[in-house]
């Protein structure tokens, strides 16, 4: 394409993509800018206007005011419920981003929040147990059971060669029904159809508490997932565990040939990896929400694996992917009742951000691709 | 009792076969699918979109819906494969990561077209398009025949479709020089270039006809378990075929085995919570019957099997 080499526009674009120091945000921010222009014009299709559709999202997020606000609420209302809702999809995130680094691809997260969440439900969340006891009793038991059900997948893949993708597709299904088995036989609530709410101690949201004149719900989940973000980060980049882990994820068989112990470094991450499911479980199930809605695999746990590439798997960039991520998917209930449009484009846009995310290393091939050009040709000027 | 297993058994093994031979068709040119579970969704989508706005235009087309759902369930499933194989053949994505974005993004651009069509074309709010029922035919004569006449009662049409394209599938894939090209370049894709064979051209057509087979099976699914396409078609199904092709190390004939043992323990369960009187509360126990399996089966196969040699690598000519 030599007009692309040629325009001012193609070289100034170029040159801002092609500085290497630069690329792990300005290769993200193509890949949204692509997605949101794509969904732009998905919504142009539908007749729909796409910048009300940004506008309600980011109302419906709390990121914007909304022209009224029901009765006690107000843009605190919405901003803290974000907060509430970016706590697990932070966490789940992360747990994506522990497996990727070990080369792993953690598609189970949905079953692992589910089932540390169902398991912490039924321990503490009925239990009489005081706040300062089953606050923390709920994140170890979430946490443990979602690290059992990634240790299992991560042994599958080590001990059976069974790729993780299929086996964690199994397990989810597996954990949903006989979830499903038992909140339908024991936990059930006949009129809402979902387990019975838990009991507020054990809740890690504090609901309906009276802040500046407005009731909001304050989110305890926010604080543990930005702490684990920096722990994760640690881990990765400090530790020997994580050079190990790096080591496994970039070249299994040479890290073999270094001494570094394969098999256990899988599980490890891949333990790690479901903890973080797990306790994303125990913020979404007893804290976002208080009851579990039987048979349902959280569309959250699938998101995690866009916010995750789109943080470039690293725990930082994580985070502000995370925020994005989830001002679509919290924002679209409001968008859909003002604009009209279906609310499920939140998720076409979501899942086409992870489209142009997995087309990154095409995009740093690309460049490279055309700088080399630029170069050549620019020789081939001077030459003359 | 036996009669049941075994029909309902071959309505459930029949397009799981269908897929995992569109499995096959990828994971033999070098292109691993996860993405096959997509594929069949947003195949099913396309068809049972069709078949709505057939029904709803053209009055009287009631009785070829299926094949019209079939016939639109295949174009839609290869379309949207393309996706895939431009991702993994042209674009150096990883095909594990390619194949789960794809189904991400069928599961949600399905649900949004669903919801957003019904609301612009129906003026309706629903997230399902409703198929006709599938009438179920039984063979006069062959049906007589004890216990193994099953095999021709309360059968789908499409799983007689289902067949006469397996067996398609399974000349060109053993017979035709295409067949050949697309082995080889799942196992020494430089010696297939060498002898001047496009192995990109190839393991694209190879992607799309992966698509066109999971759609038509997707569409089947929809046919038989719910009578309509709603974003349930989404049961994993697709993994379950690879399992099942994995399971066949990647032959045809093994396949048809590992969808029919699939099958058959399906409606088994299903009979024997029947038989022993079980409340409808233990379906969430029996529907995790298939899944249970397919990680027994992964455990016992998964060792000793034989991938294609160059499945999963980014084929770059310069490298050798």
């Amino acid at each position: 394409m030599p007009s692309f080499k040629k325009s001012r526009p193609g070289r100034f674009l170029l040159h801002r993509l092609g500085n290497e120091k630069w690329q792990w945000i300005s290769i993200p921010l193509l890949s949204v800018v692509l997605a949101v222009l794509t969904g732009s014009g998905v919504i142009l299709l539908m007749g729909k206007s796409p910048v009300d559709t940004y506008i309600g999202i980011l109302q419906g997020a709390g990121m914007l005011p909304k022209a009224n606000y029901a009765g006690g609420t107000n843009m605190l209302t919405d901003f803290m419920s974000f907060l509430d809702a970016m706590a697990p999809m932070l966490l789940a995130a992360l747990g994506v981003t522990v497996a990727f680094k070990a080369g792993l691809f953690n598609i189970g997260i949905s079953g692992q929040m589910l089932f540390g969440g169902f398991l912490a439900t039924i321990l503490v969340g009925y239990s009489d147990l005081g706040g300062l006891v089953a606050k923390p009793l709920v994140l170890l038991i979430a946490g443990a059971s979602g690290a059992l059900v990634g240790g299992f997948i991560g042994l599958m893949k080590y001990r059976y060669n069974i790729n993780e993708v299929v086996s964690s597709i199994m397990v989810n299904y597996i954990l949903a029904y006989f979830i499903s088995f038992f909140i339908k036989t024991h936990y059930i609530n006949p009129v809402s159809r979902q387990s019975e709410y838990i009991n507020a101690a054990a809740s890690l949201t504090f609901k309906g508490v009276a802040l500046g004149g407005v009731k909001v719900n304050v989110p305890l989940g926010i604080l543990l997932a930005l702490m684990a973000a920096l722990v994760v980060h640690y881990l990765i980049n400090k530790t020997r565990l994580g050079y190990e882990i790096k080591a496994v994820g970039a070249n299994r068989k040479g890290a073999g040939y270094a001494g570094i112990p394969i098999g256990r470094t899988m599980v490890t991450a891949m333990m790690i990896s479901g903890g973080l499911g797990g306790l994303a479980g125990a913020t979404y199930y007893l804290g976002y929400f208080a009851s579990i809605q039987p048979g349902v695999l959280s569309d959250l746990g699938f998101n995690a694996i866009a916010t995750s590439l789109l943080g470039n798997n690293s725990p930082l960039g994580v985070i502000l992917s995370s925020i994005l991520i989830t001002i679509l998917d919290k924002g679209a209930t409001f968008m859909s009742s003002k604009v009209g449009v279906v609310k499920e484009i939140s998720g076409v846009i979501t899942s086409l951000i992870l489209l142009f995310s997995a087309m990154g290393a095409y995009f740093r091939y690309l460049i490279a691709k055309k700088q080399e050009d630029v170069k050549s040709e620019n020789r081939e000027e001077m030459g003359e | 009792m036996i009669e049941i297993i075994l029909y309902d058994g071959l309505a459930f093994a029949l397009p799981l076969l269908i897929i995992a031979i569109g499995g096959i068709f990828s994971e033999r040119s070098g292109i691993i699918n996860l993405a096959l579970e997509g594929l069949l969704g947003f195949g099913a989508f396309t068809g049972a979109f069709m078949v709505v706005m057939a029904d709803h235009f053209l009055p009287g087309s009631q009785p070829y819906g299926i094949y019209i759902g079939m016939a639109f369930a295949m174009v839609g499933g290869g379309l949207f494969a393309m996706i895939h194989g431009l991702l993994t053949v042209y674009y150096r994505a990883n095909q594990v990561i390619s194949g789960v974005v794809i189904n991400i993004l069928s599961m949600s651009l399905t649900a949004f077209l669903t919801r957003q069509l019904n609301a612009i074309i129906f003026n309706a709010a629903s997230n399902r398009f409703q198929l006709g029922v599938a009438d179920r035919f039984t063979l006069p004569l062959l049906s007589e025949i004890p216990v193994l006449g099953a095999v021709f009662t309360k059968v789908y049409p499409f799983q007689v479709v289902i067949l006469l394209v397996a067996l398609l599938a399974y000349l060109v894939f053993e017979k035709t020089p295409f067949g050949i090209h697309l082995k080889a370049s799942g196992d020494n894709p430089h010696a297939v270039e060498a002898a001047g064979v496009d192995v990109k051209r190839v393991r694209f057509a190879a992607v799309m006809i992966s698509g066109a087979l999971a759609g038509l099976g997707g569409i089947s699914f929809a046919y038989s378990i719910s009578a309509n396409f709603n974003p349930m078609i989404y049961m994993g199904y697709g993994y379950l075929a690879i399992a099942a092709l994995i399971f066949g190390n990647w032959q045809i004939g093994n396949t048809l085995l590992a969808v029919l043992f699939f099958g058959f323990a399906r409606s088994a369960g299903y009979e024997l919570a029947k038989a022993l009187e079980m409340s409808s509360t233990f379906n969430d126990i029996i529907m995790t019957l298939p899944y249970m399996l397919t990680l027994l089966i992964l455990i016992f196969f998964s060792k000793q099997n034989a991938a294609p040699r160059a499945l999963g690598e980014i084929y770059d000519k310069g490298k050798r």
